[in-house]
Parts: C-alpha cells; structure tokens; sequence
C-alpha cells in the first residue's frame, strides 16, 4: 500500500461560458510518502486544480485519488470533511488567516475538531507556532503580523493536527524574497525533520528548487518529473 | 466549542452595523408588544367583568331610557337583591375635549355593589350621604386639580343645566376611588340620582332610566334572572335587554369593528420590515466572511458547524435587540397606561405577549441567520477561497 | 464642484441588488404601514368633509356638542321652521326645512350576529326636497310618509341583519318593512331613513334631534345663531351642515393621525438603520474606488453627496414601493364605530394624492437619514488610507 499519493487515469473537466475545458486528461502520478514536491506548468495547466483534488476540496470527473492510503472518491459530505482535517494541511498564497480571531487561536481552530481538551487545544496550537518560530507572537491579529509571519502562522495550523500531507498553494507568492526563503526553509524542515509529505504548486522555478523532485505539468497532462540534486537545494539556501 | 468564539469576534468586527441592527430589532420588538397589548387590553376589558352583576338596558338603543317605573318591577323579580339606577350623563369640564364619564346612580347601591370601587381619599359614606356630593377616580382628580372638597362644575351636554346650558352642575367631591380591577377605569365620576332627577324639571328632558344594575342573590343562576327579566317587558312599552357585565362590556369593545384587525395587520408590516433588516445584515455578514468560510471548510469544518457560526450571529443579534425591545416596552407601560386610560383602561402588556415577542425574536434570527448558513451550504471551498472580499 | 456622475451611483445600487431590494422592501413597508393608516383617515375624513353643504344649516339644542345629544320639542320645531326668515321656500311654497331624529338603534351584524350601533334618521318629506341629486333610491323606492317603512343605506346591505329589500327591521315592538335601498355620499349612506313622526312614535323619542334647512342665497349662518341663541321660545344653535359634518370628525381624525406619527417615527428609526447599515456597506466595498477618485482630485463634499444622492434613490425606491403595496387597499371598504356618534360607519380606504405625497416625502426623509452618517464617513476618509485598503 502506497502511503504517499497515487493518481490514475484522472480527469477532470470545468465549464466556462458554456465551454468544456479539460483541466486534468486522463493524469497518472504517483508520489512518495515523505518527499518534497513541487508542481510547476504554466497557467491553466491544471496545478491548482490537481492540488484541490489531492486536498479533497473537488472531486475527479473520473480516475482515482488516493491520499495516504485513502481513497478520496469513497469519501462524501462530513466523512470527506473529516478526512480533510486529519490528514492533509493547506496553506493558501492568501494566507486566509481569520481575522477577528489572534494567532494562537487561528493555529488552534483545526483543533477544534478532535476531541482535545481546551487545555491541550492550547498547548498543542502553542508547541505549533514555537515550531515556526512564532510563540511570541501568539496574541497578535493577522493585520498585526508581517506576510512571511502571517504565512508561518498558516503553516501552523496547517500542522497543528498532525497530518501527513501538507498543501501548498503558492505559499510564497505574495511574499518577497526573504520571507520566501523563511517560508520554503521552514517547509523543507517540516519535511525533513517530520516526514511531511509536501506538496507545494509554484510558478517560481527558485521555489521550486527547493523541492526534491519537481512535477511539471502541461495542458493537463504529465510533462516530466525532475529530480532535483542534492546540492542544488541545499546550495540554495541562504 | 472554539468556534463559537468566532461569533462575537464578526459581529465586533463591524460594531456600527451591528449596533443598527439590533436597534431595529428593539424599537421593531417594541412596537409589536404594544400594538399586541392593545388588543388584548381591549379584550381582557370584556373578560375579566363580574359575571354576578347583570346590565338591563333599552334593547332599541343605547341612548333610549327605560321608563321610570323599570327598577321597581324588576326588584321584584325572583333571585334578584338589587338594583341600581344608571344614567349616562354626557357632560363636560370646561371644554368638550375634556372627556370622561359622569353617570347619576344611586350612591349607596353602587358603593355596595361594587367593591372595586377603593376609596383612598374623603369616604364612600360622605358621597352617600351629601345629595350634591359626586366620587371621582383618581385619574380625572389628577388632571383637573380636583381634591375632596372641592367644587367640580360639570356642563351638560346632554342635560343642560334648567338654569341655563351654560350654566354647569356643581357637584362637591367627597371621595376619591382608584380601581381595584383591571376593567375599571379611574376616569369616572359619579353622582346622585336624586340630583340628577330633581334638577332636572320639565318632563321632556328626563330620560328615565339609562341603564341598571342588577345584583343576583348568591344563590342563583344569572341567566335564569336574565330571562325573566326580558320577559317581562317583551310586549312593550320598551323592550329590555339584560346581559352579564362582561357581555355588556364587550358590546363597546365590538364597536371598535376592524381595528383589532387593523392593528394586526399594522403588525404584520413591522415583522416584514424588521425580517429585511436582519436579513439584509446577514447577508452583507456572509458575504463579507465568504472567504472564511472557505478556510473552515477547507480545514475539515462541516457545512452544519460553519453555518452556525453565522445562525449563531444572527441569533445573537435578534436576541440582544429583541430582549432590549421587550424591556423597552416594560419600561415604557406605565406611560400608556396613563395616555390610554380614557378609553382603554387596564392596559397591560400580558405574559403571552412577551412570549410571542421572544418567539417572534427567535424566528426572525433563524430565518436570517438560515438564508446566509445555506447559501454557504453550496459554497465551494474553490469557490469561496476565489472570492475577493 | 465636481462630483461623480449620477449613473455610477444608480450603477451601485444595481451591482448590491440584493442589498438594495432588502432596503426598499424594508423602507416600502414602512411606508406602507404609516400610508394605510392615512388612507384610512382619509377615508373616514374624506365621508363627512366631502359631503357637508356649506348652503344648508343645522339647528341645535342650545349646548349640544352634535345631533346625538340634541333634542327639541316638535310643536317647538315646527314654530322654529316658520319663524326664520333666512330659510328657503320651495316651489309648494312649504319652507325647505325638516326635523330629524337621531338615534343610533341596536342591530345585529351579518356576519358576526353580534350587536352594533346603526344610526335611524326620521325625517319629513321636504328632506328629500333639500337633498335633491344627493340621495338616489337604486332598488325599490322611497318610504311614504306615515308609513312603517324604511329604506337602507346601501353601505349597510350585507352587513346588517334585515338591511334588504323586502327585509324586516323591529324599531321597539313595531315592525317595519324595508322599501327601499339608496345611495348617498357623506355619512348617511350608512343611516336607516323613515317617516320622522312613525320613529318618533315608536321609540317613544319627545321629539326630533336637529332641524335641517337650505337657506336662502346670502344668509349668514354665524348671525342666525347668534340671535336664537337666547331666544325665549325656541333656542337653538346654528352652524352649516359641512361644519355639522367635520366637526364629527375631529376625535377619529386626531387619533389615528397620531398612530400614523407614532408608527411612522418607531418604524421609521428602524427603516433608516436598515437604509445606514445597505449604506455603510457599499461605502466600505468602494472604499478603495473613493480613495482614487479623491487622489484624482474630486473634492470630499461631492463625493458625500453622491452618498446622499444615492440614498435617496434607495428612499425613493422605497417609497414607490410602499405606494404600491397599499394600493390595493384603495377602495377596500370599512368600518368602525364614530366615537363622537357612537354608531358605525362604513367608509374606503382612500389612497389620495396626499397619501401618495406624504409618503413618497417620508420615504425620501428616511432615504436621506439613513445617507447621512455614510456620506459624512465618505467625505472624511483619507485618500491614502483608503487607498490602502483593498
């Protein structure tokens, strides 16, 4: 059994304007359990819609996804939602942190769904943000924080159950350079440290190099997959 | 549950809207509790009467006395204590805008019959006994400055003065009642049929008997009383009309025809009205958290547990509005209850009014926080998290 | 001054339709409300002041506040008819003159069967002399004089127990025979009309209520009453018959004016939240669009009054559709009891073109408070705050 991510024969089509547009043809992609990812291919190539479907945020026209030894199809309504907050952690080029609620309690609210106790809830959210180096920060608002911070509090949350997939939509798209690099290292660590299986989209061939193999997509179908050489991503730290 | 935390963060996030809101809800609460209260006031006048004292009256008109001899025949009859003379004065202090009721009556009979009738100032026995001596309720007392002792001069409209229609009937005020029951009103005078009868001269101008009172014996049925009692007068010279006093009393409440209705459908408009605005807040709330809803989803949140989170605002907000709107109309009662008394005494804002106020409050939150919870329902998490805010 | 162009606000208030429909809607029944009140009003008021005729006077017991609690001795009457010489002669050479009576008879309702306050009027023949072209018999005919028969109000048809052609109405223990049924504007489309001296008798009624006489061209009612005000043998005081009328009108009038105030200012607080609450949010949407158009040099002032403009609209709208919700209640046909006379009327609702006006202005006044507080809001926003603001 394949704990990583396994897609076969999946397709799916959108309609815009009365217009069938393919998105995914027929795409088999098969991805380890515990390596770094990065999806690449220009625009409408099918990156973001690849990744929402590995995320169970949509669902195939056809094929199968299985994530972590789940078959995502088998899954409806509540059960999906469950899944989803076990198992996998997004983290948006937005951020889309929540913005009445503070960092703590941000990191905290995918907690909300185990049956943790209040107690646990907040030193487990807290043992989060320490990861991403952000326990001081714990109290602020979004609109308090810097976007590489505002985007490491995301991560935390996206961590904060555990799960063995991570996510990553453009996670550094809105940020500059150094917050980037803050971003990416911490998502290689995250890897590293904790087998993480990360999955991050990017049009930015710098992120990308910070993967371990990259996957480049072309008009919905599979381009090539690039390993990525040690040195290279581990020349391109600062 | 840590995302209900979530609900007074939003509602905070906007405190001018949600302020607005729920004032709406408050003044739109209150209107209905007093619009509602009003027609249960007038209700309640005919329903809480004595069912032990029984009205004769002309069963030709309101305004036809009875002939004179009336009372006496109708002491006579069988299960009958006694009886008290009746007459609608009409008249007027000052000006005919000053209105309330001034019946003639036999003084003692009254006092008798009607325990209601406390007497917090001067004695029932100083208005019995004084042939010019008249017993006002409280509320004309306070609004003419009237104190025992004193002179209330009377126009009659309906019974001028022999001496002249200008001149007023001097009546001396012995005492003061306020009401003991919520259908009586404490806008009444009363004086003595004596006076009224004697003043009175040329024989055009009496009127007979206006109205009796009739108190049964304890041990008697009423409406065996009411029956021979109309039987007696079935073939003239005036047929009578014997009711209980509630009955009595809901003839004036039936007089106000459609109102009742007019008011309920005056109330239907203020739900209308208040339902938009919670349901125009909602649904700028939902819009604006459009994209938060897309991250709860997205973390593994239920459609059930997002949209409570904005059925909990909308609640929040129907409830603090509606609550302040029910104290508002708490509050404010005494100050009806004086400006309506004239013609509506004992109103009251009932237990059930509050009850449906609450109820009201709690529909109109479900409605407007369901709307939004749903339209999120069919949210995607693509679709949300695509939406600029 | 320049401002931003009108369109770009109706534009606005199409883009949040959702919004705008919910304000309407909320300032339309508002509106509606307060309008059906008045058409009510109007519709009573409009019964007794359109029909009163300024040429006829109306004789009363000295003292009395309306027929209702007027009476005169009739040979009295009869001499009061012969001796002024203000009142017009026919052409029988009989004065235009006739005694009624008065009096409000309990009837029962069709519908309900319970008891109501049916005003009877008796009067004598030169009546119909007096009302000509104001009373048209539209089923059966006019009662003969000395006779026990009645003719019907048509506002009472279907509404009174007995109110039909060929019906019975027992006055006391005598019955009379319904003959007739007209119509008539004014109040006593809801009357019951007979031979004054049948009435009188069989009510066992001393005499007639009030004297009702045309006048000759010229006359001056004031100075009548003036002069039989002490008059030893009959005094009585004159006011004109559309004087008689309004003056009925006065308490019911007055009160649901006030209830039309009051709901009008209750509802209307929450009508101007809801219409500040729509407002504040399409401010804050174009925030960032209100911080170009200031860094582009438009001046505050126009820029609030383009809010201002905006709500109008949204008042306006509102109160076009308040209107249009109580339209259907043009016409609808009531009743009540006239507290004055303590007898029912029937009378429509009646939308009329002051209804129409006032709440068209009321709609606009709530349009332009809900504007004020936003409009100030955009007038004070920096431009490079709100230009931050996405």
């Amino acid at each position: 059994m394949n704990e990583g991510i396994l897609l076969q024969g999946v397709t799916k089509t959108y309609s815009r304007g009365g217009e069938e547009l393919r998105v995914l043809d027929n795409l088999d992609l098969t991805m380890d359990e515990g390596r770094f990812y990065a999806l690449m291919g220009p625009s409408g190539s099918g990156k973001t819609t690849l990744l929402n479907l590995v995320g169970g945020l949509d669902l195939p026209d056809s094929g199968s996804v299985q994530v972590a030894g789940q078959d995502i199809r088998s899954l409806r309504g509540a059960a999906l939602s469950a899944w989803r907050a076990r198992s996998v952690g997004f983290v948006f080029q937005g951020f889309n942190l929540i913005p009445v609620l503070s960092a703590l309690e941000n990191v905290a609210l995918p907690l909300a769904l185990t049956p943790l106790s209040r107690k646990e809830r907040r030193r487990h959210a807290l043992a989060a943000l320490d990861l991403v180096d952000l326990g001081d920060r714990a109290g602020h608002r979004p609109g308090q924080l810097s976007g590489g911070q505002e985007q490491r509090v995301a991560i935390a949350r996206a961590i904060v159950t555990d799960p063995k997939v991570l996510l990553c939509d453009e996670p550094t798209g809105d940020l500059d350079r150094a917050a980037a690099d803050q971003v990416l290292a911490l998502l290689q660590r995250l890897n590293g440290e904790m087998k993480k299986t990360v999955l991050m989209v990017t049009h930015d061939a710098a992120a990308a190099a910070r993967a371990q193999r990259i996957v480049h997509l072309d008009k919905g179908r599979l381009g090539s997959i690039e390993e990525v050489q040690a040195e290279q991503a581990a020349g391109a730290k600062p | 549950m840590s995302l209900l935390r979530l609900v007074p963060r939003q509602l905070l996030r906007h405190p001018l809207r949600t302020l607005l809101t729920i004032g709406s809800l408050t003044v739109a609460i209150f209107l209905l509790c007093i619009l509602r209260s009003l027609v249960t006031t007038l209700d309640a006048t005919a329903t809480t009467a004595r069912n032990d004292r029984l009205w004769v009256q002309s069963a030709v008109s309101l305004f036809v006395g009875m002939p004179a001899w009336y009372p006496d025949r109708i002491a006579q009859v069988d299960g009958v204590q006694s009886v008290a003379r009746w007459q609608w004065f009409g008249g007027y202090y000052q000006d005919p805008s000053n209105f309330f009721a001034q019946f003639a009556v036999d003084p003692q009979k009254v006092v008798d019959m009607y325990p209601e009738l406390i007497v917090v100032e001067g004695s029932a026995d100083a208005f019995v006994a004084g042939r010019n001596c008249c017993m006002i309720g409280r509320g004309i007392a306070n609004d003419f400055g009237w104190k025992v002792g004193d002179i209330a001069p009377i126009t009659g409209a309906l019974f001028p003065h022999p001496d002249g229609a200008d001149k007023a009937w001097e009546l001396e005020v012995a005492a003061i009642y306020e009401p003991g029951a919520r259908n009586f009103d404490d806008r009444t005078l009363f004086f003595h049929w004596k006076l009224f009868e004697e003043t009175l001269t040329t024989p055009e101008d009496s009127p007979g008997v206006g109205a009796m009172v009739v108190r049964v014996k304890d041990d008697v049925d009423p409406s065996v009383v009411m029956g021979a009692v109309d039987d007696l007068f079935m073939d003239g010279p005036q047929r009578v009309q014997t009711t209980t006093e509630s009955e009595f009393q809901a003839q004036f409440v039936s007089m106000f025809g459609n109102i009742p209705f007019f008011v309920s459908a005056i109330g239907g408009g203020v739900l209308a009205a208040v339902l938009l605005a919670c349901i125009n807040t909602m649904l700028m709330a939902a819009r604006e958290q459009r994209r938060e809803v897309g991250v709860l989803k997205a973390l593994g949140f239920s459609d059930a547990r997002v949209g409570s989170v904005l059925l909990m605002q909308s609640l929040f907000l129907t409830l603090v509005g509606g609550g302040m709107g029910m104290l508002l109309a708490k509050g404010i009662e005494p100050g009806v209850v004086a400006a309506t008394s004239s013609f509506m005494p004992g109103f009251l804002i009932e237990r059930e009014t509050y009850l449906m106020a609450f109820i009201i409050t709690v529909l109109a939150g479900v409605v407007a926080g369901l709307l939004p919870a749903w339209s999120t329902r069919k949210l995607t998490v693509v679709a949300a998290l695509g939406a600029r805010d | 001054m320049r401002g931003i162009a009108f369109s770009y606000h109706l534009r606005s208030l199409f883009v949040r339709r959702s919004a705008t429909f919910l304000t309407v809607l909320g300032i339309g029944a508002t509106v509606a409300v307060v309008a059906g009140v008045l058409a009510l009003q109007q519709g009573f008021e409009r019964l007794y002041t359109d029909a009163g005729r300024a040429d006829l006077a109306v004789f009363l017991r000295p003292g009395a506040t309306g027929e209702g609690d007027s009476i005169f001795n009739r040979d009295r009457g009869r001499r009061l008819i012969n001796t002024v010489p203000e009142i017009a002669v026919g052409d029988d050479q009989q004065p235009l003159a006739s005694m009624e009576l008065y009096l409000a008879v309990r009837l029962r309702r069709v519908s309900s069967g319970g008891e109501t306050n049916v005003p009877i009027r008796g009067v004598q023949p030169a009546t119909f002399g007096i009302r000509e072209g104001e009373i048209t018999v539209l089923e059966g005919r006019q009662f003969r004089p000395g006779q026990d028969e009645l003719m019907v109000g048509r506002s009472l048809l279907g509404r009174i127990r007995g109110c039909e052609l060929g019906g019975t109405i027992v006055l006391n223990t005598t019955p009379f025979l319904v003959v007739g049924i007209f119509e008539s504007t004014g109040p006593s489309g809801s009357e019951i009309w007979g031979d004054l001296d049948r009435i009188l008798e069989c009510l066992e009624r001393t005499g007639p209520s009030r004297i009702l006489a045309q006048l000759k061209p010229g006359s001056d009612i004031a100075a009548i009453s003036a002069r039989l005000k002490n008059d030893k043998v009959v005094p009585a005081q004159v006011i004109s018959e559309k004087e008689s009328l309004s003056s009925q009108t006065e308490m019911l009038s007055a009160v649901l004016k006030f209830l039309g105030a009051f709901l009008g200012v209750i509802m209307g607080i929450a009508a101007v939240f809801t219409a500040t609450t729509t407002m504040l949010a399409a401010l804050a949407d174009r925030t960032h669009e209100i911080g170009i158009l200031l860094a582009a040099g438009f001046r505050p002032v126009g820029i609030a009054l383009g809010f201002l403009f905006e709500s109008l609209i949204l008042g306006l709208l509102g109160g076009l559709a308040g209107c249009l919700l109580v339209w259907p209640i043009n016409g609808i046909e009531t009743g009540t009891t006239n507290f004055q006379t303590f007898t029912e009327v029937a009378f429509g609702f009646r939308v009329t073109p002051m209804v129409l006006t006032v709440s068209i202005l009321f709609a606009l006044v709530l349009g332009l408070l809900g504007g004020g507080l936003p409009a100030w809001r955009a007038a004070h926003l920096a431009p490079v705050k709100a230009l931050g603001r996405r």
